[in-house]
C-alpha cells in the first residue's frame, strides 16, 4: 500500500502556489480592524473597548492554542492520518508572537491608563458592592498571592514564552526534516511533545483563569480551564477544516486528502463537541444543584437583571450555548455524509467558530455592568467593537498563518509516517 | 449429496486478485455472496458493492430511547409516583435528570449497537457451510476465498462457474449444505 507514497507526492515538489495577495489581503483586514477597534475608545469608551478587545484576542489565541494542542498530540501518539493536515497547524502557530504583541495593549492600558480597566483585583481601593474596597475584601485577600499585579504581568509573560518556545521547536524540527529527512527530528518532536503537553495544559488553564475566569474574581470553577481547553480545540479543529476544504478547492490538496481524512477529522469535533457539553453542563449542574450564592451570582448575571426580569444573556445561553454549541453541531456530525463532504463539513467548522466567540463573549462581556449592576446586553453598540477586534486580530493570524505557508513544502514529506497518512485507510 | 448444493466457493491467491474478482461478481449482479479474507482488505466493501451498515441508526434509536427512559425514570419517581422534595429543588427538572439520561443514553446505544450488529451478521452463527471445505483454514491465513450462495436468483452452477474462472478463481468446488 505504501507503494503509493512514491508517486503522490510527485506534485508536491513543486513550491505551493503564491499566497501572497491573499496574506496582503489578511493584513489590510488586520490593520483596518485595529483602527476601527481604536475608533471605538472614542465612540463607547476605554472599558467596553478593552473588554472587546480581549474577546479578540482570546478568541484566536485559544485556536492557536489549539492547532499547538493538535501537533502535541500528533506527536505523542505517534499519529499517521493527520501527517498531511498537520503542517497546517505548524504554520498557524506563527500567530503566537503576533498574539502575544496584541495582547500587550491591554496589560499597557491596564496599568499606565486605569487599573480598573479590565481586571477589577489589580485596583485595590475599587470599591465593590457593600461598602468597602478590594483591598480589604476577604475573598480578595484569600486569593492575593495570585491575583496581583506581578502575577498577571509574569503569568502572561510565561504563557507566551512557553507557546512561542514550544511553536518554533515544533516548525523547526518539521521544517528541517523537509530538507535533510532526518528521523531525529521526529524524535526531537516527539520529545517536545512530552515536554509540551502538560506546559501547554497549565499554561492554557492558567492563562483562562487570569485573563477571563478572574473578571469576577469572587466566582470559581474547577471546570474551568477543561472548558477553554474544550473550546481550544474545537477552534482549532473547525480552523483546520477551512484550510482543508480551502487547499482541496484550490487544487493543492487534490490527490492527498481522501474521505478518510475528513471523515477522521469530522469524527474528532463530534468527540469535541460531546466533550466540550460534558465539561460546561458539569459546571453549570454543579453549581445549580449545590445552589450557593457565592457561585450561583456568576450565572444569576447571565440570566436575570436585579429586577428579577430576564436578560439578553439567558436566550444568549439557552438557544447560542446549548443549542448552537452542542445540540446543532452534535445532530449535524452524527452524519456519515455530512463529514465525508468537505463544504458540507465546512459549514459546521464555521459554525462552531461563530459559536465559540458567543461563548467568550458569553464568558466575558458580562463583567461590564450598568449602574444597577446588570450585565449590559451583547446585541448593542458593543457587538461592533467585539466584531472589529475579532477582525483585526484574525487579520493579523491569517497573515502570518499565509506568511509562514509559502516558506515550507504543503507537507511534510519526508516524516516518516507520510505514507501512511497519504493512503490513510486505503 | 444433495441435489442443490449450498454453493460455489473459488480461491484466489492474493488480495488484488480477489479485489477485482470481487468486482465482477458485483457487476453481475448477485447479492448472496461474500468474500473470506484473512485480514481487512480496504475498500472491499466498495468493491463488493456494499452500502454502509445500518447500525449506526439502531445506535441511534437506543440513544433515543436511552435518554428518553432516564428522563421519564426521573420524572416519574420524582414528580408523580412518590413526590418528596429534596434540597428545595423542584419535584422535576430536567437538570438534575440529565446524568441518568446522560448515562442510559450511552448504555442504550451500547446495547442497541451490539444487539444490531450481532442480529444483521445473523450471529450467534454454530454452523456455516463453508466450514465443511477443507482448504477453509487457509482462509485465516494466506489464501482468499468468494463464495457465491445457491439462493441467489442468479446462481446457475454453470454460468456462474464460468463467471468465477473469467474473475481468476481457482479449485471451483461445490459446496455441500
Amino acid at each position: 500500500m505504501s507503494s503509493h507514497a512514491a508517486s503522490a507526492p510527485a506534485a508536491l515538489s513543486a513550491a505551493p502556489a503564491s499566497t501572497a495577495p491573499a496574506a496582503s489581503k489578511a493584513l489590510t483586514f488586520g490593520l483596518a480592524g485595529i483602527v476601527l477597534t481604536a475608533l471605538g475608545l472614542f465612540v463607547s469608551g476605554a472599558k467596553v473597548v478593552a473588554h472587546s478587545w480581549l474577546v479578540g484576542v482570546t478568541y484566536w489565541t485559544a485556536i492557536a492554542v489549539g492547532m499547538l494542542l493538535l501537533v502535541l498530540i500528533h506527536h505523542i501518539f505517534d499519529a499517521s492520518w493527520s501527517t498531511v493536515i498537520r503542517r497546517q497547524f505548524e504554520h498557524g502557530l506563527a500567530a503566537f508572537k503576533w498574539l502575544g504583541l496584541l495582547f500587550l495593549p491591554l496589560l499597557l492600558a491596564s496599568f499606565l491608563y486605569d487599573r480598573d480597566l479590565i481586571w477589577p483585583w489589580l485596583d485595590l481601593n475599587r470599591e465593590i458592592h457593600g461598602g468597602h474596597t478590594v483591598g480589604h475584601d476577604p475573598l480578595y485577600l484569600k486569593k492575593a498571592a495570585f491575583l496581583n499585579p506581578g502575577m498577571l504581568i509574569g503569568m502572561t509573560i510565561a504563557f507566551f514564552a512557553s507557546w512561542i518556545w514550544l511553536s518554533s521547536r515544533l516548525r523547526r524540527a518539521s521544517f528541517t526534516q523537509d530538507q535533510d529527512g532526518s528521523l531525529g527530528w521526529t524524535r526531537h518532536n516527539r520529545v517536545t511533545a512530552a515536554i509540551g503537553l502538560p506546559i501547554a495544559a497549565l499554561t492554557l488553564t492558567f492563562a483562562a483563569i487570569y485573563w477571563i475566569k478572574s473578571l469576577e474574581y469572587h466566582w470559581f470553577s474547577t471546570m474551568y480551564g477543561v472548558w477553554f481547553f474544550a473550546n481550544c480545540v474545537r477552534g482549532a479543529l473547525s480552523f483546520g477544516v477551512i484550510i482543508m476544504v480551502w487547499l482541496w478547492q484550490r487544487g493543492d490538496y487534490r490527490g492527498i486528502l481522501n474521505t478518510n481524512h475528513f471523515h477522521s477529522i469530522g469524527m474528532l469535533m463530534l468527540a469535541f463537541t460531546v466533550f466540550w457539553a460534558y465539561v460546561t453542563f458539569s459546571q453549570y449542574f454543579l453549581i445549580w444543584n449545590a445552589n450557593v450564592p457565592e457561585e450561583t451570582f456568576w450565572y444569576n448575571l447571565r440570566e436575570i437583571n436585579h429586577d428579577g426580569a430576564s436578560n439578553q444573556w439567558k436566550w444568549i445561553g439557552i438557544f447560542g450555548i446549548l443549542f448552537g454549541h452542542f445540540f446543532i453541531p452534535f445532530f449535524f456530525l452524527l452524519s456519515y455524509r455530512f463529514k465525508v463532504t468537505p463544504h458540507i463539513l465546512r459549514r459546521i467548522a464555521i459554525w462552531i467558530l461563530a459559536i465559540i466567540l458567543l461563548d467568550l463573549c458569553y464568558n466575558i462581556m458580562p463583567a461590564l455592568k450598568d449602574s444597577h449592576g446588570d450585565a449590559l446586553p451583547l446585541l448593542s453598540l458593543n457587538l461592533l467593537w467585539i466584531l472589529t477586534s475579532v477582525v483585526g486580530v484574525g487579520g493579523i493570524c491569517v497573515w502570518a498563518y499565509l506568511r509562514s505557508f509559502g516558506t515550507a513544502k504543503l507537507i511534510p514529506i519526508r516524516d516518516p509516517r507520510i505514507g501512511e497518512s497519504l493512503t490513510h485507510h486505503e | 449429496m444433495s441435489a442443490q448444493p449450498y454453493g460455489l466457493i473459488a480461491t484466489f491467491k492474493t488480495a488484488p486478485a480477489l479485489y477485482h474478482a470481487a468486482e465482477a461478481v458485483r457487476d453481475a449482479g448477485y447479492r448472496h455472496w461474500d468474500c473470506i479474507t484473512p485480514f481487512p482488505v480496504h475498500g472491499l466493501d466498495k468493491a463488493m458493492g456494499l452500502r454502509r451498515s445500518i447500525v449506526p441508526r439502531i445506535s441511534l434509536v437506543g440513544g433515543i430511547t436511552g435518554f428518553c427512559t432516564g428522563m421519564s425514570l426521573i420524572w416519574w419517581t420524582g414528580a408523580v409516583d412518590y413526590k418528596l422534595i429534596v434540597g428545595g429543588k423542584p419535584l422535576f427538572s430536567p437538570m438534575f435528570a440529565f446524568p441518568v439520561s446522560y448515562e442510559l443514553t450511552i448504555l442504550f446505544t451500547a446495547f442497541a449497537t451490539i444487539i444490531g450488529m450481532f442480529v444483521l451478521n445473523g450471529l450467534p452463527m454454530h454452523y456455516h457451510p463453508v466450514l465443511k471445505y477443507d482448504q477453509i483454514r487457509r482462509g485465516m491465513d494466506d489464501t482468499f476465498f468468494i463464495v457465491i450462495e445457491a439462493r441467489d436468483p442468479r446462481f446457475n452452477a454453470a454460468n456462474t462457474r464460468a463467471l468465477l474462472e473469467q474473475a481468476g478463481g481457482e479449485a471451483i468446488t461445490e459446496l455441500e449444505p
